[in-house]
Parts: C-alpha cells; structure tokens; sequence
C-alpha cells in the first residue's frame, strides 16, 4: 500500500468513523471491557505461575527444612478473582457490544435512508432492483461491524502490549522492552501487513461478486433466449471465469490470513523465548526471582488472545473499504440544490418546459430532446407515447424530481430547482405508474398524504375511487394490513388506493400516469367521474398509452404526443 | 422446501451439508489430522516450557545445559505454526471445492428446469442464493467441521497427559468434563435459538428497510421522507430491544463454558500450589514437581481452547443450515423428464419441424392450462396464436420450445431442431452491442451483424455510436430504449439461421415505427422459408398468418387460412 492508498483509506471510511465516533463514550466502555477480558485471562495464568512456583520452591525449602512463610491468602485470592472478573467482564463485554453494534446499526440505516430520500429519480429508478438492496443491506451490515472487528481488537492489542510491557520493565526494562519491539512489530504485520497484502484481492473480491450477481441475474431474466440460441454454454463460460476469479482471490485471501494466523502464533512463541532467555540470565545473576520469571513468560503465553481476531479481519479490510466506497458515492450522488427561496400559489398551476433535452448518465441516445411544452392553469393535457417514450421523465422533471440536462422547467413561472423543497410535494401530485404501497394498514397508507386525515376524510377519500363498500367489508377495515408491496391487494385495487391517497390532498398539478390501468370498464368510468369533480380547478397532466383503447381518463383539453424522447405529431385529431 | 411426498423431498439441508463434504474427506480429515498435529506441538510446547523452568530453577541447570531445551522450543513454535497453516489451508480448499461443487450443482439443475419452471422465482433472489448463500457454506466447512473433530480430540489428548502426569488434576478437569457435553448442548442450542430468532427478526427489519427504500419515490412526492428516516431509525432500535432480551440468555451458555474454563485453571492452580506447599498429601500430590505441577497448569485452557473455538463457530453452523434450505428447496424441484440430460424427444416425419399431439399443459396449483392441442409447423409456415390474455398464448410457445414438457400427448420434434426466441423483455447481457449479437451466432462477422442491425431499423443507431458494435451497452442495457432493445433482439433473429421462429407479444407496448418494422421483418424471415410461430393479439400481425390458432374460445380449433 503506497501512501496514496492510505490516504485514500482514510477519506473512504472518514465518514462512517465520524459516525462512530458520535457513540464514543460507548466504544471506549466496550473497548475497555474487552481489555479488561484480556487482562483478566493474562492475569489468571500468570498469577497461577507465579503461585506455583512460588509454592514449590518454598516447598522444596520448608522439606529441607528452612523457616519460610508464603502468603498463599493473597495469590490464591488474586486467581478467583481474575477468574471471575474473566467470566464477568466477558459476558458482559459480548452484551454491551453487541448492544453497541445494534445502535450503530440503526444509525447507519437510518443515515443511509436519508441519503437515499436526497436522490433524484433517475439513480433511484436505476437503482430500484431488489438485487441492489441486497447489496445495500450487505453493504451497511459490512459497516456496522467495522467498531468490532476493525476498531477495538487492535486498540485492545495496543494497550496490552504497552501494559505488559511496562508491567515486566518493573522487573526487567529489558524484557519489557523486547517485549514492546516483538510484539509492536507483531501488531503492525497483523494489522497495516495483512491490509496491504490484502488490499487488492479482498476489493478484486467485492467487485466480482457484484459482477457475478449481475450475470446471474442475466441468465435467468435471458434463460429463454440462451436455451434457445444454445447460448447457455457459453455464458456458463462467462461465468466459470468469474467464479474462477472469485475462487483464485479468496484461496489468495484465505491462505494469507492463515499466514497471519501463523505469524502470530511464531510472534507470541519468539517473544516468549526471548523474555524467557533474558529472564533466565537475570535470573541465574541473582536479579530477579524464580516466581516472578514465570510469571513473566506465562503473560506473554497468554497473549496469544489479544492477537488471535486481528489477521482475518484486517486481511479483508478492502471489502469494508469498497462497501464504504460505494456508500460514499451514494451520499456524493445527492444533488446540491441551489438556494431555493420560491413558494407556489394554492391556485391551479400552469407548468412548461422549455427546450429541455434529459440525457440520463451512460444513456446511448438523450431521454428527452428539445422537448417544449406548455400546460395552462387548469388545463388537461393527455400525453400520449409508447413505453420508452418519455412520458415519465416529462412527469419526473415536473415533479421537480429529476433536473433537465438542459432547459428549463417552470412550474407557476418559476424555475423547479428554486422552489422551497416543502412546497412541491404540497403543490404537485403524482400518480406513479408502479404504485408503492407500504406494509402498513390501508389508513396509515392513506395518511401518508396527510397525518392528521380523520376516519371520515379516510372514508370519503375510498368511496371516491369505489373501494369504501369493500374496505367496509373487510373484517379489520381501515386497519387491515396491505401486506409488503400491497401484495394483499389486487393491481386495480393499489392503483385506486393510490388515487384515494392523492385526493386527500389540495394539490395545483396533478400528472397521472395511466390512472385506471388494471380497472374494468364499469369501475374504471365510475372512478373517471369521482375524479372529473376533483380535478376540477386543478391543471391535469395524463400520462396514457394511447387514447380510444379503454376508458379515457375524463376532460381532456388536449393530446400530445411524444416518440423516442421527441414531440410528435399527432397521428390523428381527436374524437 | 415443500412436504409433498415425492422422492427428491429425502434431501434434507443436513443431508446435502453431509452429501457434500462426503466429496472432500481426504482434505476436510487432512485439516483435522494438521489440527490434532498442532495440539500435539501446542502440548509439546508446554511441555518444554515447564522443563526449562523446572530445570532452570528447582533442578538448578545452568543456561549452557538448556539452549537445547530453548531450542526445542523454537523448532515446536514453529512447527505447530506450520501445522496451524496446514489446517487452515486444507479446510479453505475443501470449503472453496465444495462451494464450486455446491455452484455447479445449483446452476445445472436450474438450467434444466428451465424458464417455464423457475418463472414464478425472482432472478434477484435466485443470483442471491447462488452469490450469498453458496458463500454461507464457507464458514461451516472451513471452520466448523474440522473443529468439531477437534473438539473432541485435543481434549482427549490433553487428559491423557494430565492423567500420566497427575490423576488428582486429570479428575478436575474430568469433573467438568461430563459438563462439557451439557454445556455444549446449551450453547448449541443457546445458539441455535438465537440464530433462529435473529435470522426472524433480521429478516423483519431487512424488509421494513427494503419497503420503505422501495416506497422511497412515493414518499419524496409526498415529502415524507424526514418521518420515514426516522421511522427507520426507530425500527432498528426497537428490534435492539428485542434482541438484546433474547441475547442476555443467549450468551449465558457461552459464559458458563468461560466459567468453566476460568474455574478449572484457578482449581488446577491452588491444587498444585498447596500440592507442592506440602498442604496436601491424598494420592498423586505429594508427587507433585515444579515440572508436573506448571504443565497441568498450561495444559489447563488449551483443555478447554477447543471447545471455546468451537461454540464461536456455532453460527457458521447456523448460518449453513439456513442458506442450504433454501437451496436445497430449488434442489427439491422436479425437473421434467424430457429435459434431462439424455432424454429423448420423439422425432418428426419429414417435412415437419415441431408437431403437438394431442398435448395438454398443466401447472401445479392452477389445473390444465392448455390442450389437448394438435398442431403442425413446416417450413415456411406463419402460425399466429391469439387469444385473451391469460388464455396460454405463452404457455404454446413455451411448450413447443421445450421449455415444458406436456402434461399428457406427445411433443415431436426434428432432431438437433434450433430455433429462435423473442419475447417482450429481450435478454441485453452486459458487454458490447456484437457481444448482444453473438448470443444467436458465435462466430458471425462483423460486416453479417452490421447488416442485421440495419435490417432491423438500428442503422441510425450504429451510424452515431463512436465505437460502432463495440459500444458497451452497461448494466442491464441501460443505454437502449424499449424499442432499440426490441430490435436488437430482431437482428438476433436474423443472425441465427434457425429455422423455427417463436415470437411472443413482439410488438406490446411498441412506437408505431418500431411495429411496422418487426412486422416487416418477420414477413421477410418467412420468405426465407422459416417458420414462425407468433402469439399475438395484433391485427396487423394475424394478417400475416397462414394458419391459426384462437386459444380464446375454450379448447382448441385448427384453423387454416389459405
């Protein structure tokens, strides 16, 4: 790892320390918790040593005869002592901790949603996938551990070293001092050594699974086409390689934390032969005791604990990084807003664009070109296209949230990105083509468009899109539970649940994007009048297909048209 | 997995656990074998240690006479380093060859259940169970398996040591020894519990954070976003909550095996001390030297050590368990006959590319879907299905794909058939747009792809893209629109001489432009004496047909055009 890499090490996780360090009077706590484990466990060995040996020698003297006292009261209290605190501190260290990395958890969820509610549509709609929350949600798991595989163990390991050392330079500077060097450099292998070693397989790693993930997921959103063009074998192929690759990375990985693991095993064994051998020569001056000389090598034995965690975590600290990485570039992607300092008028809003070409990021042709377009206060316009066409992003643009690549989008004469962020959600109403439903009750659904809605708005919001007779009829009601997604309900019935939510609010602008998909006829002309009286004084944009083909959404004053992201010409006048 | 009574539900998650480290015995027992060898060492090593104290301060040895035992030392270190390498080196290989092994498996019997079979299975959570759960298996069998050998041999070894050098130490740890199988029951089952009810309550949290992510636009819209984060916020609190309650217990069991760990040295501590004092004088005590005395004490926790590793690597276990289910359960789903490897599908008679004779189709859960049908595609012929939607217009093409076997008739089809495929969502791979075009032919030129894209109305395209056909086209086709893609999968069609052409929907949800030109493109493809098969409900596509099929009116009636 050169010097650069270091520095980019510590500007991908300066953010999420700095989120840790929000809690940091509970990692100090655990982290001298663990400490207190770790010494109690050292102490427990190395007092048994001393106490042993002292016992035998005073042994071997009270058997030849010699006057000698020994304190076995003090000794053999320390050892219950270290015993028990060992046991307790332990406990209570996994509790606290654990306890600690749950907090963190929900900090970092709860930050992370943050950032993703400042995204614009067009990385939220790319980003949709379930896959990529799978990944998010690994990403933020890999984060939360970071305090308790990264942070503490080699904190902990750092001041044991200094204790044990100091502790044996009361006796013999020179063993203490030996004891700092070994393992010092110990340390340092196990943690900047294994990390540099480590660095570019365990990132090649993360990259790979996530490029394995999207092939994967290729093959079974493509199997029909590879099975019939007999392509199966080939991008099997391609996926040989890349699990190949995978597997050459974390044999690579795997065998290197097993060195780390054996470093430290040799690390612990020289620094004990060493104190071992200098305590010994003083010993045999006449300058230390025999108890305190095995005291002093059994502590280092017992250091083994300290050093066990540090190889495999640092070994794999690239994928903590690249996780990091991705959700740094998460928090870049929100877009810095101009100082916005407009409101809108509680009238009916005229909305335009003007000239707007919408260019979406590694787009091989723009989304919308030179797209002008003007909707006067309370007018309704249906704006026709195939999929693909564009329709969603003219919607998205108007609700302020994408931004063109260029022109400009007016919404009551005012340019979008100078509107007060509160304002627009208030002022602009959408109708999604894809409903989000939460896994909440059909009331907390409904009051999402507004919180203090009493039953009665609830209620009146339901009959006009015909859902009140069968939510009425449902056993829980208002407080039956839509199920994740609204999978619970049918589509008809989310689109409509959509649309009772939108009415409980006084919007200027209201786009709907295909309002009576999956609506039969009957249901879908008596929803059309309900909604004509609502969106009366109100300027309409519809999103549609085409028109003709089943029931028209109602009043329409005016048709577009728009073909691979260009206003076309209408094909024929309206009926 | 599902409690129907067919064979393939013999496969339990432990059983294929077991199936695969069947395969890597020799190197899952080399890891053991290496583990026993550095306990041996670790044993050695202590051994050692005590001597040259022993000698060094009761016996009186000068330091001239004990390098050797210094140097004994240094080569054990090392050696039980080596042996600890050995271990963790054959059980990452076992675990890497059975996760490949465990891959292979998966992906081959995925394949041959089909698009048909999988269809109601998410492609995300599918690549999830191979990339994660596959992964999960890493830890079992690099970790927990060879420990578990460990577990019960180093213990084993120890006691019979403690038991040579002192049997009144020896029957302290034996005291705590029955216990040990208790205990580790408890932790076992400590963690299993909590594996359990983390796995739950993970799972509720991981979907309450998914919802709300998914629903994020909609709350943007109604600029709720503030109250959502904190909603988050205090979802992931309420299950610390939770799981701290079920924690304190849980770690309860670990904490007695630390008890017993911790007691068991100060025992063996305070015994050998008042042993050696002379305070003691039952059985083997009075033999009792510095050497005997501080071995039993080292050897003490490493009697322990393994079982301590042991209950850390619980979750490993744990964490296997789940992820095979799951895969075990795709494992479990019967694959149809004719598309096992070697099945063999009756033959034509001259002339006819596919036949269905008299062939039903039923789904598990939703009865017949279709059939009986008899129909017969030639060269050349343009047989258009149609129907309302959910008549099983798909559920025809698939059938006469192979992708599904029928339920009851016969399929028959001319040997070594190739045919194309095309449907509303076409397969855009990541890489180049000639890599997209490869799929259907391997080895065409660049100059036949040129043309094919031309054909299918992409020249326009081709002419501004600045690398030409080595345009990458991203993740998932991100560059192209709906209808580029569509006619990307066009110029597939036209690449790949096969003979027989299933198109399903090719022009839902299509621009004008875009139709008319898939509409061209197949009328060409049938002059070039293909045939075509084409479910659609698009008048100007039924126009084409020579012959058809209306699945709308109840069963089947063959109607042919001219």
């Amino acid at each position: 790892m050169t010097e650069r890499h270091a520095i980019s090490l510590r500007t991908t996780l300066a953010p999420w320390l700095r989120l840790l360090a929000q809690r940091r009077g509970r990692l100090s706590i655990g982290t001298l918790l663990m400490a207190l484990t770790l010494v109690s466990a050292i102490g427990l060995l190395a007092l048994s040593g001393w106490f042993i040996t002292a016992s035998a020698l005073a042994g071997t003297a009270l058997a030849a005869g010699a006057a000698i006292s020994l304190n076995i009261y003090v000794p053999g209290g320390g050892i219950r002592l270290f015993a028990l605190t060992r046991t307790v501190s332990r406990y209570v260290e996994r509790l606290y901790n654990h306890d600690t990395v749950l907090r963190l958890l929900a900090d970092l969820r709860a930050r992370l949603f943050g950032v993703l509610a400042g995204l614009d549509e067009h990385r939220l709609s790319r980003r949709r996938a379930s896959d990529w929350l799978h990944r998010l949600t690994a990403d933020i798991d890999a984060l939360d551990s970071l305090y308790l595989r990264l942070l503490a163990p080699p904190a902990v390991a750092v001041v044991a070293v200094i204790t044990l050392s100091a502790f044996v330079s009361f006796w013999l500077p020179v063993a203490g001092l030996a004891i700092a060097v070994l393992l010092g450099v110990a340390i340092g292998w196990l943690t900047w050594g294994q990390s540099c070693l480590g660095m570019a397989a365990s990132r090649r790693r993360m990259e790979d699974l996530e490029h394995f993930r999207g092939r994967l997921i290729e093959q079974w959103q493509g199997l029909a086409e590879l099975e019939a063009y007999a392509s199966l074998a080939s991008h099997r192929q391609r996926l040989d390689d890349i699990e190949a690759r995978l597997e050459a990375d974390q044999r690579r990985l795997g065998r290197l934390s097993a060195l780390g693991n054996a470093v430290s095993g040799v690390a612990v064994g020289t620094t004990l032969i060493v104190v071992l051998w200098l305590a010994a020569q003083a010993y045999t001056s006449g300058q230390l005791s025999g108890p305190v000389m095995v005291m002093m090598s059994l502590a280092v034995l017992a250091f083994n604990e300290a050093l066990a965690p540090l190889a495999i975590a640092f070994t794999h600290l690239g994928s903590t990084c690249v996780a990091a990485m991705r959700l740094n570039e998460l928090e870049a992607a929100v877009a810095s807003t101009v100082t916005p300092s407009q409101t809108l008028t509680s009238d009916a809003l005229p909305a335009r664009l003007d000239n707007v070409t919408l260019r979406y990021p590694g787009a091989l042709v723009p989304a919308l070109s030179s797209v002008s377009l003007t909707v006067a206060a309370g007018e309704r316009v249906a704006l026709c296209g195939a999929s693909g066409a564009g329709k969603s992003s003219v919607a998205s643009l108007l609700a302020g949230q994408l931004r063109p690549t260029q022109g400009k989008v007016m919404l009551d004469d005012k340019p979008v990105q100078e509107l007060v962020p509160k304002t627009l959600p208030q002022r602009v109403a959408v109708l999604t083509q894809r409903i989000d439903l939460f896994d909440d009750s059909l009331a907390a659904n409904l009051r999402l468009a507004d919180p203090v809605a009493d039953e009665t708005r609830l209620w009146h919001a339901l009959a006009m899109v015909e859902l009140s007779g069968w939510a009425a009829g449902l056993p829980n009601g208002l407080a039956t539970r839509v199920g994740e997604g609204g999978r619970q309900l049918s589509g008809g019935q989310s689109r409509r649940l959509a649309l009772a939510r939108l009415m409980l609010r006084d919007p200027g602008l209201v786009i709907l994007d295909e309002p009576f998909a999956g609506l039969d006829a009957t249901t879908a002309a008596r929803v059309a009048s309900h909604l004509d009286g609502w969106l009366d004084g109100r300027t309409v944009v519809y999103l549609v297909h085409d028109l003709g083909e089943q029931v028209d959404p109602p009043g329409i004053d005016r048709r577009l048209m728009l073909r691979e992201g260009r206003l076309a010409p209408l094909p024929a006048p309206l009926r | 997995m599902t409690s129907t009574g067919d064979e393939a539900t013999d496969l339990t998650p432990r059983r294929w656990l077991a199936e695969l480290a069947e395969r890597e015995r020799p190197l899952l027992f080399l890891a053991a074998f290496a583990g026993v060898m550095a306990g041996g060492f670790t044993i050695l090593q202590m051994a050692l240690l005590a001597w040259f104290l022993a000698q060094l301060l009761v016996a009186n040895a000068g330091l001239d006479a004990l390098w050797p035992v210094l140097f004994g030392l240094v080569m054990v270190i090392l050696l039980r380093a080596v042996a600890q390498w050995v271990q963790e080196v054959s059980a990452l290989e076992a675990s890497l060859r059975i996760r490949r092994r465990a891959r292979a498996q998966l992906l081959d019997h995925l394949a041959m259940l089909g698009p048909v079979r999988l269809a109601g299975r998410h492609s995300a959570s599918l690549a999830n169970q191979l990339v994660e759960q596959v992964e999960a298996l890493d830890g079992y069998f690099a970790r927990f398996v060879p420990q578990m050998r460990l577990a019960v041999a180093i213990p084993l070894l120890i006691l019979g040591v403690v038991v040579w050098l002192d049997w009144l130490a020896a029957v302290f740890l034996l005291i705590s020894a029955p216990l040990i199988p208790l205990f580790m029951a408890l932790v076992g089952m400590g963690a299993e519990r909590l594996n359990r009810d983390q796995f739950a309550a993970v799972a509720r949290l991981s979907s309450h954070f998914i919802d709300r992510v998914r629903g994020i636009t909609t709350l943007q819209l109604f600029g709720r976003t503030a109250e959502a984060t904190r909603e988050v916020q205090y979802a992931a609190d309420h299950y610390r909550r939770l799981s701290m309650r079920t924690l304190r217990l849980a770690f309860l069991s670990s904490a007695a095996l630390e008890f017993f760990a911790s007691v068991a040295i100060a025992v063996v501590a305070i015994y050998v001390g008042f042993g050696l004092l002379g305070y003691i004088t039952y059985g083997p005590s009075t033999e009792l030297t510095l050497f005997t005395g501080l071995l039993v004490l080292l050897l003490a926790p490493e009697f322990f050590q393994p079982l301590r590793s042991l209950s850390q690597h619980y979750h490993d276990r744990a964490a296997a368990l789940g992820a095979a289910e799951g895969m075990v359960s795709l494992l479990a789903m019967p694959v149809d006959p004719q598309r096992l490897p070697g099945a063999e599908t009756p033959p034509t008679p001259p002339g006819v590319l596919v036949s269905l004779a008299s062939a039903t189709l039923t789904y598990p859960g939703r009865g017949a879907i279709l059939g009986p049908l008899d129909l017969t595609v030639r060269p050349g012929d343009i047989l258009v299905v149609t129907g309302a939607s959910g008549a099983g217009k798909s559920s025809l093409l698939q059938l006469l794909a192979g992708f599904v076997d029928p339920a009851r008739g016969r399929r028959c089809v001319t040997p070594g058939l190739r045919f194309a495929w095309m449907d509303q969502r076409p397969l855009l791979i990541q890489g180049s747009l000639a890599d997209n075009l490869r799929l259907s032919a391997p080895d065409v030129a660049d100059e036949a792809m040129q043309a094919a894209l031309e054909r299918a109305g992409l020249a326009e395209l081709l002419a501004v893209l600045p690398e030409g056909l080595a345009t990458s086209l991203g993740e998932r086709g991100v560059g192209l629109s709906g209808g580029q893609a569509q006619r990307l999968a066009l110029a597939r069609i036209f690449l790949s001489s096969a003979p027989l052409v299933l198109l399903d929907e090719p022009t839902a949800h299509l621009d004008a432009d875009t139709e008319a030109a898939i509409i061209d493109a197949l009328r060409e493809l049938a002059s070039e004496g293909r045939a075509l098969v084409v479910a659609t409900h698009h008048p100007a596509l039924m126009r084409l047909a020579n012959q058809r099929i209306d699945l709308g009116d109840v069963r089947i009636k063959e109607t042919v055009i001219d």
